[in-house]
């Protein structure tokens, strides 16, 4: 545009190939502008985990439809083989675990039953344990954290006390605990992680009330006269739903690795397969050594998982630039 | 009652008012894990074993009348709670139930903590010095190709439970290549280098732990690098002609670890409970491990006791992490020292 | 175009040496086009307002830039080219720059004392000790009460004008050949400022040290500057000795600097006189003479020629209309006739502008 371009192109050299490897130290000219332009966007990652998500939910609701095979099914093959006693030639068992073939995609473990349907098992109950532990923390977590944030004083005081001791406990041998005293039910799991993540979640949920309850609309709607109960329902709730669905996905993730530690400890839903339950059943040496899918299947499925809860929460924070307070546990 | 408030607020200072409240806290976490288990469980049945439930043999029965009024299971659960506390605060921590002999529990904490310690030191240091270089050349080239790589791979490893984790570095460094041991064992000597000592079978089991650490180290360590980066002092010791790696670990390393250094301490304080897994899965013999094993038998005493230390223990971590800032930053070292500082992510 | 004087004198050359950033807009040009030359021990004031483009200026001769910026045009140091170079091996031996801010300019978890003695032992080779020794010295040369004391603290925990002292502590250290400060007493009382700036002419003339002092304010540069170049929109307005500035300044933007000067000696109530109007886009900036559009002189040649430079002696300018010429006084009348500049801005009778 402006033709006093007096610069002229063949001094212009300063290459920043070349400048990148002199300094590399970033300056404050140097953010470059797409550091912003990640946060505005949802990006390809979060379509990715999407993906993931909606697949193993879908796999894990309609398990018992699609064509899989039984999961608890032994399915022994048998080969040909000469009897060293005899000399003859007999049919003998082919000792498992086998390998990743046409006639089981991702092998099976060592007593002859299909990976793949195992693990689609597993997913039905590791993630209706974070389904279900999510719901119990939001629910609760959510209604005492929003009392607390709203009505304020004494009220506050003692959801908060509730909180930090709920917070003070070592979670994991809290399970544990519960877990082995009372029984192995999805639902007696469930519940108990979910009482670990109530505080965060209602931590989380009083101080968004706070900060929202100050702002003219509530105010507004307020002085038109309205009950507090509909004004936490109408204007409150969907506002602090956002941020909380943020946690509250943080808190599937954890819950799934909960429930994997659990089994991995023994303490996992009885009868039935379970994500940690597979991977320890693949865990032992001779197993590893052997015949490492057994193991890595599993966990590859629960690392898919939970990385993409981990990461569609971070998406979804950023992009709706939500600033949260609350204890992470990693 | 509100003067008593005002004068108790101007008498006792802040931090001494938080430790009489976390031990308020400390209190309320033994009554409800006292009583949870002996709601859920029967301490009696891990006495006496099967013989708890022969009431109708009269020699069993004498034993159950024994045990009870030993244990004072005869009195009330807020009694036997005020009998366990008022023995715990002077040290007692009870004997172990479901062990022959009934040894005390303090034995077995006194066997065990120096293991789970052990390795804890071993994994926060395997975290600090993989996450420092981490961030450091993450943090140097902010943006470009080895940040998105680095930052996705401390992304993975958050992701990663510990049990996964163990499993795959198992599979990996003692397994297929044979370099670390697979076993622990707690006699062996500490210092050395060789598969028969615990330094080096600490070694897989701390990395383990470690690896979360390092990465969630990693991303708090990045961020705090690079805004450091753009102040001027550091622009300034450029044109001093401090070399970049110099500028790096000398002049912005510094004042960018205060987040790092609070979640390590948090960290520590977690780590006690949270080396569970590790300890099962290695075989080491922690008070992780005991407590897993106790819960299993029903050995309150034990239980109880675990709990105590790690929560304690827990709490005591988050306060130092609170008033850490205090002691490391100079800045606020010579200013008042009696309120805790929000942990901002760069404190200028 | 520059002065008659001896290369090899000149410390510093700058033949139209030019900055530019990449934007999202387009390239902006920072620094367009300015040559000068710098003897070696004489002071070089640059004044200007923000955006002028004297910081870009300076830190582009330093290097400083970071890595997003395109350099053109020449720049020698001791006959050396600069530009596209990297410069690091001159940084804290040849040279040294004082920045403006000493709270953020100095390392606040560092001790002070270490700061200074840093470059002490990476380039000059010296011992924990003697850099240490040296460092109290210069505390002490620089007027810091209680040098060995100074040297364990931190920069919070000293005023204002003692970080200062500091920063120029670090320069002296450092010994260089071209000493670059950027507004070095902007945040100082007035009191410290005439020490700071007379400390540094002091130490210059023992050392034969050249001097840049960048600053807004035209009452540090006289009297402290051998020369001032007063910089607008990324270019040249005026260059000169600094009394021939003062006393026969040609240009208008250097004018209207002078007279928004308030002093002492002035009537109370005198009104301020601001220079009206904003600094001009870097990057899509106008044609002609940068400085036309906030100008008293304008006339439409301003608005559509670039001046070209006018030099007499060591008087350098780039003005069509220059003050105290019959062309700059025929313009200055016409547009105070018409009421407005060609450029469309007021002018009230007497030289005011609304």
């Amino acid at each position: 545009m402006n033709e006093e371009q007096e610069i002229n192109a063949d001094e212009v050299t300063n290459d920043s190939q070349a400048s990148e490897e002199e300094t590399n130290i970033s300056d404050s000219a140097q953010l470059e502008v797409s550091e912003f332009a990640d946060k505005k966007t949802l990006g390809f990652g979060f379509w990715l985990a999407t993906f993931w998500l909606v697949l193993i939910s879908f796999l894990a609701v309609f398990s018992p439809i699609l064509p899989f095979k039984d999961a608890d099914k032994n399915y022994i093959a048998y080969e040909q083989k000469e009897n060293p006693l005899t000399g003859k030639v007999q049919e003998r068992p082919v000792q498992p675990p086998y390998a990743p073939s046409g006639e089981h995609w991702l092998g099976t473990d060592q007593d002859a039953r299909d990976i793949l349907s195992r693990t689609v098992e597993g997913a039905r109950i590791s993630l209706a344990v974070g389904a279900l532990t999510a719901l119990f923390g939001m629910i609760v977590g959510g209604t005492l954290g929003m009392i607390a944030g709203y009505f304020k004083g004494i009220l506050d005081k003692i959801v908060g006390a509730i909180f930090l001791v709920v917070l003070s406990f070592p979670g994991l041998i809290l399970a544990i605990l519960i877990v082995a005293l009372l029984d192995r039910s999805l639902l007696t799991i469930s519940v108990t992680l979910g009482i670990l993540g109530v505080a965060p979640i209602g931590r989380l949920a009083r101080a968004q009330t706070l900060s929202f309850s100050e702002r003219e609309f509530v105010m507004a709607a307020e002085t038109l006269g309205a009950k507090k109960s509909r004004i936490l329902i109408k204007e409150l709730l969907p506002n602090v739903l956002i941020p909380m669905s943020t946690l509250a996905m943080l808190v599937i993730a954890v819950a799934i690795v909960g429930e994997g530690t659990l089994a991995f400890l023994g303490l996992s839903v009885q009868n039935s397969a379970t994500w940690g339950k597979l991977i320890l059943t693949g865990s032992g040496l001779s197993t590893l050594e052997s015949s490492p899918w057994v193991a890595f299947v599993p966990m590859g499925f629960l690392f898919l998982t939970v990385a993409s809860f981990n990461y569609l929460s971070d998406r979804i924070r950023d992009y709706f630039d939500v600033r949260d307070i609350f204890v992470t546990r990693d | 009652m509100l003067f008593f408030r005002e004068w108790g607020k101007k008498a006792v200072p802040k931090p001494i008012r938080r430790l009489i409240g976390l031990l308020g806290l400390l209190t309320i976490v033994s009554m409800v894990t006292f009583g949870a288990m002996n709601f859920l469980g029967d301490p009696l049945f891990n006495i006496l074993g099967p013989v708890a439930a022969d009431v109708d043999n009269p020699e069993s029965l004498k034993a159950i009348e024994e045990a009870k009024a030993q244990y004072h299971l005869d009195k009330s659960l807020p009694e036997r709670w005020a009998r366990w506390a008022w023995d715990f605060v002077r040290g007692d921590f009870g004997v172990q139930f479901s062990s022959s002999g009934q040894p005390p529990v303090s034995d077995l904490i006194k066997e065990r903590l120096p293991r789970t310690l052990e390795l804890m030191a071993v994994a926060q240091i395997i975290a600090v010095s993989l996450a420092i270089p981490w961030s450091v050349l993450a943090a140097s080239r902010a943006n470009r190709r080895t940040d998105k790589i680095s930052t996705i791979t401390a992304f993975a490893f958050v992701s990663i439970p510990s049990f996964a984790m163990a499993v795959i570095l198992f599979y990996f460094f003692s397994v297929q290549w044979d370099l670390l041991p697979d076993t622990y064992t707690a006699t062996d000597p500490f210092w050395g280098i060789s598969h028969d000592h615990r330094l080096i079978q600490l070694i897989l089991p701390g990395f383990t732990l470690g690896i979360g650490s390092a990465a969630a180290y990693q991303r708090l360590l990045r961020t705090d690098l690079i805004t450091t980066l753009q102040q001027d002092f550091i622009l300034m010791a450029k044109s001093k002609g401090v070399s970049k790696r110099r500028v790096l670990y000398s002049h912005a390393l510094r004042p960018s670890l205060f987040s790092m250094i609070t979640l390590l301490a948090i960290n520590i304080g977690f780590m006690i409970g949270g080396s569970l897994v590790v300890e099962q899965f290695f075989r080491i013999p922690g008070i992780g491990s005991a407590v897993v094993e106790a819960t299993l038998r029903e050995d309150f005493p034990v239980v109880l006791a675990i709990v105590m230390i790690v929560s304690a223990g827990f709490m005591v971590f988050n306060y130092l992490a609170d008033y850490l800032y205090t002691l490391i930053d100079p800045r606020v070292r010579n200013e008042d020292t009696s309120k805790p500082r929000k942990i901002t992510s760069m404190g200028m | 175009m520059l002065h008659e004087t001896d290369s090899a004198d000149n410390i510093l050359e700058l033949s139209d040496y030019r900055v530019g950033f990449r934007t999202e807009r387009g390239l902006a040009k920072a620094v367009d086009g300015v040559s000068l030359s710098l003897k070696r021990g004489s002071t070089l004031a640059i004044v200007g307002e923000s955006g002028s483009g004297k910081t870009v200026l300076n830190r582009g001769i330093m290097g400083l830039l970071g890595a997003n910026i395109i350099e053109g045009g020449s720049a020698k140091f001791q006959g050396e080219e600069l530009v596209n170079t990297n410069r690091q091996k001159f940084w804290g031996t040849k040279m040294a720059m004082i920045f403006q801010d000493p709270m953020t300019s100095l390392n606040p978890v560092m001790k002070v004392g270490n700061q200074v003695s840093e470059p002490l032992r990476l380039h000059q080779g010296m011992s924990r000790k003697e850099a240490r020794d040296r460092t109290v010295e210069l505390f002490t040369l620089v007027g810091i009460p209680e040098p060995a004391k100074r040297f364990g603290e931190y920069p919070h925990q000293l005023s204002g004008g003692m970080r200062q002292r500091v920063m120029i502590s670090i320069a002296l250290a450092i010994e260089p050949d071209i000493l670059i400060a950027d507004e070095p007493t902007t945040s100082l009382d007035v009191t410290v400022q005439k020490y700071i700036l007379d400390l540094l002419v002091d130490v210059q003339s023992k050392s034969n040290m050249s001097m840049v002092i960048i600053t807004h304010d035209l009452g540090v540069a006289r009297g402290r500057a051998d020369e001032i170049m007063v910089m607008y929109g990324g270019r040249i307005m005026e260059k000169a000795p600094s009394e021939t500035v003062f006393q026969e300044m040609k240009h208008p933007y250097t004018q209207a600097l002078l007279s928004s000067i308030p002093r002492l000696n002035d009537p109370k109530h005198t009104r301020l006189t601001p220079i009206e109007g904003f600094p001009p886009d870097i990057v899509d900036g106008p044609q002609g003479c940068k400085f036309a559009a906030r100008c008293k002189y304008a006339q439409d040649t301003c608005l559509t020629l670039t001046p070209e430079e006018t030099t007499i002696d060591t008087h350098t300018y780039f003005c069509h209309f220059p003050v105290g010429t019959d062309a700059g006084s025929e313009a200055l009348k016409s547009n105070e006739d018409k009421g407005f500049t060609a450029a469309g801005l007021r002018i009230k009778s007497k030289g005011e502008v609304v």
